[in-house]
């Protein structure tokens, strides 16, 4: 049996901002991956960000739209790679070096830099 | 000083004549009303982004889930970007009345205008640069006192009222302006831009104090210039029958006691309130979508150090305008608008409403027993006026009388 403090631990979790170790934001809890192993208790692996990890979160009939639209990358997030939850689950590590921010990148490369004050 | 520039957009401009043309002093307790609904939910979503350090809609999801949350993201998408359509079909007649060129040109040049100035300013400029020029529009305060009103019948309108002398239709009218007063006055753009916005400033526990103060004082100066454009329709068009339905004739309530300079400045005025709007409507936008997906967001970084969100508010802004030259009135703009975002306020501010009692994210700021009442009091007003906001749209065509 799963304990209700470990239920807690994934509803907090689901959903929240995800905040690299410089402050930049970098996607949203999208689902949990736990272990499965045999005769162990389930242990958080990874936290998946990306469009990819909404199947069984969304209604079937709307999971091809979300495909077309946005594809279907996921990222893992190993838990070790947590530093802290609270309003945001704060990671240790770059979002570069997570391979977080793929999208940030490719679409920044369009981007004309210059102009802003 | 800001927050009472940029609190009057077009749809309150329209409705605020229309209801004094239609109503006389009868509607002015909605505007008080509905302003402290705003004042109430504001300072809430001001608090929230203070102290749990995130914004409305970062926080929003983790509330609702994936679904709820999606569905409120796209509802409120389509909600703003009709508002932001309709600001800039307001600032295009305006600027047709100004300089006499076409409109769908002057659209085009006021897209081009707004989307410059959110590339180059940083976020404090853009909010300083249109609220301050937005004051302009306290010519209509002065025009009303120059006018001499009955100020014991305003002062009586404060007081929650319907009119007995109403016929039937008249009475259905008079809900629907009840109910899109509500909704001009808290549109959900509002509480999202604000809430944004603290981030943006990096607010934390010690500006809790300038947050209440904007949002009382602030918004209550910035409703009394929306109740003076009310009051002097009274006045002027509601004895002689107009029914001042484009946003232009409202400037005539300031031409006609202070001439040509009351005229300047209320269409300047004006012109800069519903462009601030537009802008808003358009960063709004953008906030909810970076927020919802945890994208980098906001002005206060150079838009390259921001890309998804720069992409969405550029086209976001693109769209309104595509909207606008599909050639739909701005009124039945302000009239779409109206209708949508008031059923999506209570999407918006169930879940900040409990965020801001939550005692994991907000500590010891939590909501109070007084904050508590009048935001669950409020959201029950918006849930009703919700439900009756489609038959009565319905009922009135629009609110024609």
């Amino acid at each position: 049996m799963t304990s209700p403090t470990r239920i807690n631990l994934i509803g907090g979790l689901l959903d929240l901002p995800l905040v690299d170790k410089n402050g930049a934001y970098c996607g949203v809890v999208d689902d949990i991956e736990l272990s499965d192993e045999v005769d162990q208790p389930p242990t958080v692996r990874h936290l998946l960000v990306g469009p990819g990890a909404y199947r069984g979160r969304l209604p079937a009939w709307i999971l091809p739209l979300v495909r077309a639209v946005a594809g279907t990358r996921v990222t893992r997030v190993p838990w070790e790679a947590i530093d802290r939850v609270d309003s945001c689950v704060t990671l240790t590590d770059t979002a570069d070096a997570l391979g977080l921010h793929l999208s940030e990148n490719r679409v920044r490369a369009v981007i004309p830099r210059r102009g802003a004050w | 000083m800001t927050a009472v520039g940029g609190f009057v957009d077009i749809s309150e401009l329209v409705f605020a004549a229309q209801a004094g043309s239609a109503f006389g002093y009868a509607l002015i307790w909605v505007f008080a009303f509905a302003t402290i609904g705003i004042m109430v939910f504001g300072e809430m979503s001001g608090r929230v982004a203070a102290i749990a350090k995130q914004p409305v809609f970062n926080l929003m999801r983790h509330r609702l889930g994936l679904k709820l949350g999606l569905v409120t993201l796209l509802a409120s998408l389509l909600s703003n970007l009709i508002t932001c359509a309709a600001e800039i079909g307001g600032m295009a007649i305006i600027l047709h009345l100004l300089t006499g060129v076409g409109t769908m040109p002057l659209a085009i040049a006021s897209v081009a205008v707004l989307i410059a100035t959110i590339w180059v300013l940083p976020f404090k400029w853009i909010e300083r640069t249109y609220g301050l020029l937005g004051l302009c529009m306290i010519v209509f305060a002065v025009a009303l006192v120059k006018m001499r009103p009955p100020w014991a019948d305003i002062a009586a309108g404060l007081v929650p009222q319907v009119p007995s002398n109403l016929s039937p239709k008249e009475l259905v009218t008079f809900a629907y302006f009840t109910v899109a007063i509500i909704s001009a006055v808290m549109f959900p753009y509002e509480a999202y831009f604000y809430s944004s916005g603290a981030i943006e400033e990096r607010w934390g526990a010690k500006d809790l104090t300038i947050n209440r103060l904007t949002c009382v004082v602030g918004f209550a100066l910035g409703s009394l210039l929306a109740i003076s454009i009310l009051a002097s329709s009274a006045q002027l068009f509601g004895p002689a029958n107009i029914d001042p339905q484009l946003p232009g004739s409202a400037a005539l309530q300031a031409a006609i006691p202070l001439g040509r300079p009351g005229l300047l400045l209320a269409l300047l005025g004006m012109l800069f309130a519903i462009a601030g709007a537009a802008v808003e409507t358009c960063l709004a936008n953008a906030y909810s979508a970076a927020q919802f997906f945890g994208w980098q967001w906001g002005r206060h970084r150079k838009p390259w150090d921001a890309p998804r969100f720069t992409v969405a508010w550029i086209g976001l802004m693109l769209l309104a305008l595509a909207i606008v030259m599909t050639g739909i009135e701005p009124l039945k703009l302000v009239e779409y608008a109206i209708l949508s975002s008031i059923l999506v306020l209570p999407l918006t501010y169930l879940p900040l409403l409990l965020l801001a009692r939550d005692r994991h994210f907000m500590r010891a700021h939590r909501n109070g027993v007084l904050a508590n009442i009048l935001g669950w009091g409020f959201f029950v007003v918006i849930l009703i006026a919700a439900i009756m906001a489609a038959p009565l749209f319905i009922l009135t065509s629009g609110g024609q009388l």
